[in-house]
């Protein structure tokens, strides 16, 4: 399936890409738009304004992807706290990663075009999941 | 909404009409906010606009530093009262007045001498509570 965001993308988008591939459609194809008139026919819209999968009462996109696809795997509940505060800031989680991911997100935008961002990051956000999903199952930090 | 936006550090110019100098992401934040308000059946927009006059201009970024060097100047205050506390209280007041000055700098568009002056406050309130601690270590080392 074929899955279309913004140009230059920052930390959620790149989440969602990552979750997409991983969690809905292990096929995605995904292109990047400058203009929402430049949508490709047939391409699932996310993270633009105006669409189903966008920010949503106070949701970033990936939270609302979570919602929209029913899942509900606690890890990438975690995650999505970490991809939020590093989006949008506001202190509704507490996730000391956030301002991390979210220099690494910005400078990697400087560097790379979106499809290397999406290579660079993907292995990223694996790790950052099976940290998490080993610190929920041990209840303390991993080694 | 407004909490929102006055977290972004927006220049408010008439009722309804904030500004932000343009760049990727105060863009994209403003793009959202104004989605919520469509959503919960409001009117909004963003326009790209530049004062006609440079003056103008001007007036714009020298309010919004003004507005961050009165938060860097409370940051202050408070660092500066700190110093007279418990080390334990002096610790923790550090700590939230750094996350504070974090939070304050992702709006600082313009950045007045006062950041200087609030971080360097900050700074000295940790390295205060730091050096008193190590104190208390020797002196317990001292101790037969």
């Amino acid at each position: 399936m074929k899955w279309a965001t913004r140009a230059s993308i920052h930390i959620d988008r790149a989440a969602c890409a990552w979750l997409i591939r991983r969690h809905v459609d292990p096929g995605a194809e995904f292109v990047f738009v400058c203009d929402p008139a430049e949508m490709p026919a047939g391409a699932t819209p996310f993270d633009m304004r105006g669409v189903e999968l966008g920010h949503h009462s106070g949701d970033c996109s990936f939270e609302t992807i979570l919602r929209r696809y029913d899942l509900t795997d606690p890890v990438l509940w975690r995650i999505a706290a970490i991809v939020h505060e590093a989006d949008l800031d506001d202190e509704r989680y507490d996730a000391p990663e956030a301002p991390g991911f979210d220099v690494a997100l910005r400078g990697l935008s400087m560097t790379c075009d979106d499809t290397q961002i999406l290579a660079v990051t993907g292995p990223i956000f694996d790790g950052l999941y099976e940290y998490h999903r080993r610190a929920m199952l041990l209840g303390r930090e991993p080694a | 909404m407004w909490r929102k936006l006055k977290r972004l550090g927006i220049a408010q110019i008439s009722d309804g009409l904030v500004a932000l100098p343009a760049d990727a992401r105060t863009r994209e934040q403003l793009e959202w906010i104004a989605d919520e308000v469509i959503e919960a059946g409001g009117a909004a927009g963003i326009w790209l606009a530049r004062p006609a006059a440079l003056a103008q201009e001007r007036d714009l970024a020298a309010g919004m530093a003004a507005a961050r060097a009165e938060e860097y100047r409370a940051v202050l205050a408070q660092a500066t009262e700190a110093l007279a506390t418990d080390e334990a209280t002096r610790t923790v007041t550090a700590q939230r007045l750094r996350a504070e000055l974090r939070r304050i700098a992702r709006r600082d568009y313009f950045p007045p001498p006062e950041r200087g002056h609030a971080r360097a406050a900050v700074q000295d309130l940790f390295d205060d509570a730091a050096a008193e601690q190590e104190a208390v270590v020797q002196q317990g080392e001292e101790q037969p």
